[in-house]
Parts: C-alpha cells; sequence; structure tokens
C-alpha cells in the first residue's frame, strides 16, 4: 500500500524496492558480445530509462496491451497510449488488459489503468482518440514511439509524421519508430530509424492485395458465397437503407446481411454461407491470436531497450540496426527471417525526389486516378491532382469537386506537358507525392 | 415498401446472432474452428513454476480457453519475482506462495477456465504422485535443475500413454524450447497447397460434360463465361487423341498447346481463356499421391496386427487410404469438392461444382468401404478433405540430441548459431546443476560444451556470443524475452493439443539480440 501512494506523491522511483529490477539490471549493468558499443551500461542507462525517456505507445489492442506491460515491467516509468476505438467482446480473447465488464469503454484509459495498477510507481498517460488529433510539438516530446496498429491508413500516417519531424540540425527529432502486426499465427515487426533508414511507405509494395470481386461478378454472376454477401453490403444496403450508414459493428446490420445474402445465395444454389462468413467479408475480420501478439510485442521490447540508449546515437551506429524486419510464420513449425529492408528509390516520404512516371497520351485522369489507388507501390485512396498553375481534380470540398470533374474524361496529356509535374495529395496522408509525367 | 421488407427481415432473423462464447472466441474461431476450440476446452494443462515465463505462457492459452490449468510451484515470491511477473500485486506479494499469488490473477483473464494452485516440490510429486502428473493433457517445465527435469521427463517418456512435456530454457536473451512427444497425427496441418483437380486424370461425368459443350454454337456471352476446367479438360481430350494418349510433353508442345487455347477465343476479352491458358500447366502435372503421403503408407502402425494391437481411428483412416489409391484407376487420393473461384457464371460453376461434389461422394463412399473399423463420419470427411496433406510426427526423447555426438557435429556444421545457442543453454544448466541462477564464467561454459560434443570438435565463433551473452545474464528472465517464449510456447502447446497446424519438432532455439529463431535436433 505505502509502495503505491509513495509514486503518487514523491518520484517514481521511490516505489522502486531492492532488486525489482534484479533481472533487467543483469543486462543494463554490462554488456554483451555483441552490443553496441554506444551503449553506456549502468547507472546513466538506467536512470535514462527510468526516469527521462518518453514513450508512446500507438494503439492498445492486440499487441499495445502486451507493449504496455512489457514495457512497464522492463521499467519505463512515462508511458503514453493513443487509441479511438471502444473495448469489443470479440478483443477479449487475446486483449489481456480488459475483461467483460469493460465492453464498451474505451481501450486507452482502461489499458492505461489497469497496468498502474499491476505495476506499481509507472505512470501510463492514455489519450482516447485519434493520432490525426495531436500534431508536432506532441510528437516532438517523445524519445519512441512504438506502433500496434490494425489500419494501413494510420501506419501511412504516423510514418510520414515522424519522417517530416526530423532536423538534421537537432539530433533528438529522430524518433526511431518500432512497428509490427499479426495475423493469426503470422507476425512481423520491424525498427523505422526515419530518414536513415528504410520507412514504412518504403515497404508498401510487401503488403498483400486485399480481396477485390468485379462488380459484374457481384452484381451478375455470383459464384461463391463471398459475392452474394458484397451484393448484400455493396448494393442491396444502399439501395434498401438509402444514406443509413452500414455499421459493420453493429451485430443487427450484419444479420440484415446475413439474411439478404443468404436469401441470394439459395436463389443462385451456392453453398457455405454463415454468419462468421457475412461478418468476415464484411469487417475484413483478420483472426488474431494472443500468442502471435506475444511474440510480435516481444521483439519489440529488446529493440526499445536499445533505441531509448539515448536515440540521437542511432543515426551513427547503425550497425546494431542492420537487421530491421523480422517475420514470423507459425504455421509449420517456427518459421522466421530477419532482413535488412532497404530504403526505397524515389519514396515519396523518405526519398524526397519526384516519382517518374511514363504513361500513355491516350490516358485520361481517371485511369491515371485508377493506376494510383492500384498500384502496389503508391496505394494512393482518392487522390486529388493539380500542377503548379491548375487544379486537375479534387476529392473534396463539393464546389471544387464538381469544378474538377469534367477533367476526370479529359487526357491527362492535354492538361500536363511531358516532364511536367503533378502534385498528389490525399486526406488520409500528411504528404504529397510528386510526379513527373512523361508519354510514350 | 422496401424499408417494410427489411423490417420482416430483422425481426426474423435476431435470433441468428452468435452467442456470446462465439463472439468472444471470433478470432480464433477463424484458425481452428469448433473443433480446435473444444479440444481446447478438454484439456487439462500442468504449468512448472510460476515466475515470470510460466505465467507469460499461461497467458495466452488461458485468453483463447483451456479448460484446466494448475501451477506447480512450492517456492515463494521474491524481490525479483515481483519486478518482473505481471501477474503477481507487485510488493504485495513478496513472501508468499508464488502459484498462489499468480493463479488468481491468471484465471481473471478468462471465467469459463478453472484454475489450480499445487504448492508441492516437484521432487515429492515425483516421489509419491506420478500418476498425478500423468493426468495432465500436456506439461511445460519452464527453467527445471536438470536432475528433476531427467527425472520428469524419464517419467513421461517411460508410457507413450503418458503426456507430452514442452521443455523451456532460458537466460537474457536467448533460449528455446523441446516439446517431448511419442506420436502425432495431424489431419488438419492446414496446408497451403489445394488437393488436386484432376484435369489431367479427368473423372467420367467430368470428361463427358466437357466434351458435350458445344462452344461453337454457344452464345458470346456463355462462351466467355466456360470455367477453364472444363476448357482445358477439352483441349487435353482433344490432344490426347493426336498425340498417342500423351499430354503435351516438350516446350514446343506445351508453347503450341496454350496457343491452341488462346485461338478458341470467339472475343479477345474473354478472360476465361486466359486463366485456361495460365492454368495449362496442369494439364501436364501428373495428379499423384504425393510423396509425403506415400511415405506414411509404409508405417510400420498401419499394418493389421499393430491396429491390433494398438487401435486407432487416424492410423486406420490411413490404412484404408493406401487401399484405396492402390485399388483407384487413377492412383490417386479421394477427391475432394472444393473449387477455387474462376472466370464463369453462375450457372456454369454451380454445374462444375456439383460435378465435382457427387463424384466426391462417391469416391468418399469407396473410400469407406477400406475402413476396417468405425469411424465417426465427421472424421471421415475431414479426413478425406486433408488426405493430401496428413502428417505424423515421431518425436524424441529430451536430452537424447545432446547424447548423440554425430548428430551435434552434423548440426554444428549446419546450424552453426542455432547450435551453438542450444549448446551454451545445455551447458548454463548442467553448470548450475542444484544451484539454480548460479553464474559460471565463459571458461566454464566453454569447457562444458566441449565436453559434450567432444574434443575433436571445432566449436562455431557464434559460440562465443552465446556464452558471451549467458554469462552476462546468466539468470536474468527478461519481460521481452518471457513475452517471446511466453507466445512461442503457447502457440506450440494450442498445436499439439488441437491437432492442428504443425508443431515444432526437435529444439525451437531464439536469439533476441539479433532476433532470429532457429529448429535443430529434429
Amino acid at each position: 500500500m505505502a509502495i503505491n501512494s509513495l509514486h503518487v506523491n514523491g518520484s517514481a522511483t521511490s516505489s522502486d524496492w531492492q532488486d525489482r529490477y534484479f533481472h533487467i539490471d543483469q543486462i543494463l549493468d554490462q554488456p554483451g558480445p555483441r552490443t553496441d558499443p554506444s551503449f553506456l551500461a549502468g547507472d546513466e542507462v538506467k536512470e535514462f530509462l527510468r526516469d527521462k525517456c518518453k514513450i508512446l505507445v500507438i494503439g492498445a489492442g492486440g499487441l499495445g496491451c502486451e507493449i504496455l506491460a512489457n514495457l512497464a515491467l522492463t521499467g519505463f516509468k512515462d508511458i503514453h497510449v493513443i487509441d479511438m476505438d471502444t473495448i469489443d467482446i470479440s478483443n477479449l480473447n487475446r486483449q489481456f488488459l480488459f475483461r467483460q465488464a469493460d465492453v464498451g469503454k474505451p481501450k486507452a484509459i482502461v489499458a492505461a489503468e489497469y497496468v498502474m495498477k499491476r505495476v506499481p510507481g509507472v505512470k501510463v498517460t492514455p489519450y482516447f482518440g485519434k493520432i490525426q488529433d495531436k500534431g508536432d510539438d506532441y510528437y516532438m516530446e517523445f524519445n519512441l514511439v512504438i506502433c500496434g496498429l490494425d489500419s494501413v491508413e494510420a501506419r501511412r500516417w504516423i510514418n510520414a509524421t515522424l519522417v517530416n519531424l526530423v532536423d538534421p540540425d537537432t539530433p533528438e527529432s529522430l524518433k526511431p519508430l518500432i512497428d509490427g502486426g499479426t495475423e493469426g499465427f503470422k507476425g512481423q515487426a520491424r525498427v523505422i530509424l526515419p530518414t536513415v533508414s528504410s520507412c514504412y511507405e518504403c515497404s508498401l509494395d510487401m503488403l498483400n492485395k486485399p480481396t477485390t470481386f468485379p462488380i459484374c461478378t457481384i452484381a451478375n454472376t455470383p459464384r461463391l458465397p463471398e459475392h452474394c454477401i458484397e451484393w448484400a453490403s455493396v448494393l442491396e444496403w444502399p439501395r434498401v437503407h438509402g444514406d443509413k450508414k452500414l455499421d459493420t459493428d453493429d451485430p443487427d446490420h450484419i444479420n440484415w446481411l446475413y439474411t439478404v445474402a443468404s436469401a441470394r445465395a439459395k436463389v443462385f444454389k451456392i453453398e457455405g454461407m454463415t454468419w462468421s462468413l457475412t461478418q468476415g467479408v464484411v469487417k475484413n475480420v483478420i483472426p488474431a491470436i494472443a500468442s502471435t501478439n506475444a511474440i510480435i510485442a516481444g521483439t519489440f521490447i529488446h529493440w526499445d531497450s536499445s533505441c531509448c540508449n539515448e536515440a540521437f546515437k542511432i543515426a551513427t551506429s547503425s550497425a546494431a540496426y542492420l537487421n530491421n524486419y523480422f517475420m514470423l510464420i507459425g504455421t509449420e513449425g517456427v518459421y522466421s527471417y530477419t532482413f535488412e529492408h532497404e530504403k526505397r528509390e524515389h519514396c515519396p516520404v523518405c526519398g524526397g525526389e519526384a516519382l517518374e512516371l511514363s504513361i500513355s497520351r491516350e490516358w485520361t485522369v481517371e485511369q491515371l486516378i485508377e493506376m494510383l489507388t492500384e498500384k502496389q507501390t503508391i496505394q494512393i485512396k482518392k487522390p486529388s491532382l493539380s500542377t503548379s498553375t491548375r487544379q486537375i481534380y479534387f476529392q473534396a470540398p463539393p464546389q471544387l469537386q464538381k469544378a474538377t470533374l469534367p477533367n476526370l474524361k479529359k487526357k491527362v496529356s492535354e492538361l500536363v506537358e511531358a516532364g511536367g509535374e503533378v502534385i498528389v495529395t490525399a486526406s488520409t496522408l500528411p504528404f504529397n507525392l510528386s510526379l513527373i509525367i512523361t508519354y510514350t | 415498401m422496401a424499408s417494410q421488407d427489411s423490417q420482416d427481415i430483422e425481426t426474423a432473423t435476431t435470433a441468428i446472432q452468435p452467442d456470446n462464447k462465439t463472439r468472444r472466441y471470433d478470432r480464433q474461431l477463424r484458425l481452428w474452428a469448433a473443433s480446435g476450440q473444444a479440444a481446447l476446452e478438454a484439456a487439462r494443462v500442468l504449468v512448472i513454476s510460476g515466475r515470470a515465463t510460466s505465467t507469460s505462457i499461461l497467458k495466452n492459452l488461458v485468453l483463447p480457453g483451456i479448460g484446466h490449468f494448475t501451477i506447480l510451484d512450492h517456492d515463494t515470491v521474491s524481490h525479483a519475482d515481483a519486478g518482473n511477473n505481471f501477474f503477481l500485486n507487485g510488493f504485495d506479494s513478496i513472501g508468499k506462495n508464488r502459484a498462489s499469488e499468480a493463479v488468481p490473477l491468471l484465471a481473471e483473464l478468462n471465467d469459463s477456465v478453472e484454475g489450480c494452485t499445487d504448492t508441492r516440490t516437484l521432487s515429492a510429486v515425483l516421489d509419491t504422485d506420478p500418476a498425478w502428473l500423468a493426468s495432465f493433457t500436456i506439461v511445460i517445465a519452464h527453467n527445471l535443475e536438470n536432475a528433476l527435469l531427467e527425472r520428469l521427463s524419464s517419467l513421461l517418456w517411460s508410457d507413450p500413454a503418458r503426456p507430452p512435456i514442452v521443455v523451456v530454457r532460458s537466460a537474457g536473451f536467448l533460449g528455446e524450447f523441446f516439446t517431448q512427444f511419442h506420436e502425432h497425427t495431424i489431419i488438419e496441418s492446414h496446408s497451403e497447397n489445394p488437393p488436386s483437380l484432376r484435369i489431367d486424370k479427368p473423372f467420367p461425368a467430368l470428361r463427358d460434360h466437357a466434351l458435350a459443350l458445344d462452344f461453337d454454337a454457344m452464345d458470346p456471352t456463355e462462351h466467355g463465361h466456360i470455367p477453364y476446367v472444363v476448357i482445358l479438360v477439352r483441349v487435353l481430350e482433344e490432344w490426347k487423341k493426336s498425340h498417342d494418349g500423351k499430354p503435351p510433353q516438350t516446350t514446343a508442345e506445351r508453347q503450341e498447346f496454350k496457343k491452341r487455347i488462346l485461338a478458341m477465343k470467339v472475343k479477345s476479352d474473354e478472360e476465361n481463356f486466359d486463366e485456361a491458358e495460365a492454368q495449362a500447366y496442369r494439364c501436364w502435372t501428373e495428379t499423384k499421391v504425393p510423396s509425403e503421403i506415400t511415405t506414411l503408407f509404409e508405417d510400420p502402425a498401419i499394418s493389421p496386427e499393430a491396429l491390433r494391437q494398438k487401435p486407432s481411428a487416424f492410423f486406420h483412416l490411413l490404412a484404408a487410404l493406401k487401399e484405396f489409391t492402390d485399388q483407384s484407376e487413377t492412383h490417386t487420393l479421394p477427391l475432394t469438392s472444393t473449387l477455387p473461384d474462376m472466370k464463369s457464371d453462375t450457372t456454369n460453376y454451380i454445374d462444375l461444382q456439383r460435378l465435382y461434389k457427387t463424384r466426391a461422394e462417391e469416391e468418399k463412399h469407396a473410400f469407406k468401404s477400406h475402413l476396417r473399423a468405425p469411424v465417426d463420419d465427421t472424421l471421415v470427411d475431414l479426413f478425406v478433405k486433408n488426405a493430401h496433406a496428413l502428417q505424423v510426427l515421431r518425436g524424441n526423447q529430451w536430452g537424447a540430441f545432446d547424447q548423440d555426438r554425430a548428430a551435434l557435429a552434423d548440426a554444428l556444421a549446419s546450424f552453426p548459431k542455432e547450435t551453438a545457442t542450444h549448446l551454451a543453454l545445455s551447458a548454463l544448466f548442467a553448470l548450475q546443476g542444484n544451484h539454480p541462477g548460479s553464474s559460471p564464467t565463459v571458461e566454464q561454459l566453454r569447457g562444458q560444451v566441449q565436453s559434450v560434443v567432444g574434443d575433436g570438435i571445432d566449436l562455431p565463433e557464434a559460440l562465443d556470443d552465446a556464452i558471451g551473452e549467458l554469462a552476462r545474464a546468466p539468470s536474468a528472465e527478461l519481460p521481452n524475452t518471457a513475452a517471446f517464449l511466453g507466445g512461442m510456447v503457447a502457440q506450440e502447446t494450442i498445436k499439439v493439443i488441437t491437432k492442428q497446424y504443425i508443431p515444432v519438432k526437435g529444439y525451437c532455439v531464439i536469439d533476441l539480440v539479433d532476433t532470429w529463431t532457429g529448429m535443430i535436433g529434429a
């Protein structure tokens, strides 16, 4: 009891009982054979870790719960966590900081409270909201950012934000970013040193392409239950419900889709329709278990203790970070692969150069937009296009969208001269992509 | 009117929603389904010690819903335990029994899991109550001292009916685990290789269907929706007529074959013919029983005597499978009805699917006639569906690898860092003996490794990395290593209990300094 109350009034270290860090101190007190020479073993690193280092955890879901507990046990005392979600019953099979009674409450707040209860002396500051709510000043405060996110858009956003933050004259502006993800028995983890090593945008082409079905299959020639589900959600829902938005977290909505899709499947004699499949398709459910999250978070924490050893030194001693990408497949034995992912030339985020793009003179603006959306290395949803002198096409605001709509059918070559520059922006991404257009 | 329809549907379907349990386990049921979940819920898991790694493992087993767990631990919570174990009440737990403190905090993760505490010493249990140890589905032991581990693993190995044991060891950034089991059979290996569609050996109804279609008389829409399977069967049958009954063999012939397919297009945008061209290799890739499965047919466990002495549904099914493929005209596994999606319209696709389904039923029926013992129909279905990816693993006794100098020498040559790390961990525990946590020197560790592998063997440089780490942190249970191993060992335990996916055979060695894992000693 006394231990807990001490940290409220006094400094965090006063709650540290003797031998509390017996285990972790063994690796902080002396270097190992492969420890980077810049690692300053002893009291200095302990003091930095326990009293000075401020860490941001983005996401309090499957990975986030593991990361928070591990950071607290490792001795970090000033941890911040951001998450915009509330707790759902389907989180409870792995997100171990939450209980049945917490369903509906904000993840960040419940997670922070639980970790503080279990690990005395640690301060976890939650923020229930979006990462985009915070600006550069906020991100500048941290020594390290760790991501356990399930969205590609959010990852691209934080990656670009941290790359933009780097000021070569201010070493502290370089914030190492540790990122990971899991799917079933498989997972991956990586370290990004913004501008120094390969960034999230550099590896965009490693993402699996999402499954999409042609609209004619959905509308006219369904063959699989998935096609009937897409028909129910993409075509029937708006037809029947008008402007009412489909909420994939609302079981009643899933019920409706399931019933409508089942009726269609029956007409077409398609077998295999289930509630779970319906939910899986419309929500794009990814299988998830506690053990894989624990493995991936386990790789993180080693990186943090090294990353936290005064973040600015990382830029000068990259040797320890050669292997920046870890992949795990646990379905057949345990297979893992650790490698250095290299920076992508012309990366729109950390490359800083314009991307040269050669297209047909006959291509319309619409075709170019479709290409920007689908191309593996670009994948910009709803891009807006402009040159230094004119607006080509804007997705928003509505007036501008309306004004530029006729351009969609025009040929790009009518609007941009050969060798001309097109600036691509999107509301979801904090960066511009610059294209130099040439014609074949 | 439309909204009236939807209202009716909504009222009619409120009962469809899955129950709370299904919703809670949704993300894992998509991996191992209700059958895997039932196996987990029937499982009783014994974990020896309530330290940080053990509780990390258990957390990942309680969350997905094992039936029961017991922590066996006689020790009290130390100051150090209270600092590195999330499943203790911090400072307040110090001095209390470690299992008693950890069990309630683990059990609260999932109300449907029963958690028990046993505060006896393992040595007392081995002396007085070995049957209790054998009553579990699986035993997990972390950083057990050598002498006790040898007794425990020998006891469990001495009777194949006794549970498997996962032996887990770690110090600092290094760790390993080894699952001791006699035999592990897997039907649902969740292989990513799909079964054959048998385009090269079409069953009569498929062949007749493909040949009966009048491609020329079709309107362009229908022509553009003939499934590629049908196109390939037809083109191949026609090809064979003019080629002595053989499929295209040379590269030139295969090019010619593909050209024929594309020449059949009546419109240039017929994607079904493009798909047929891309899949044409199926015509000259002979459908045979996969070599992994023919190897299983040699298994002594399927002999009539073996099946009499040791009845087993799996091996009865395997024996029937062998007989079925021997007698089948095409020498193939039973057909499965799983048809991938392809360019087509509903009618053509569903008709084709029905042909496959009917034939698969017929072959399953034929397969069943070879069964010499009654087997539950659901199991037969599952077996036939997964016949191309069955697995039989036969394991080794814990410790056998370290006594096999030839195998160690081979492993050192092929997997130097993995083997060196394993040997370093073995040496650490051998030297610590009855004094867990003591700190041997680098020289002592190296000497111990050398004595195990033999004097003539050169030790790789990687050994210095491993023993240097162990000398640095000989008794450190780091939160990250505990989390990593906790995840790994739980994954393996789930695979063993559910008999789904493929567990590691031999040692899985991990190094979190450079973040790698490796497998040796299978």
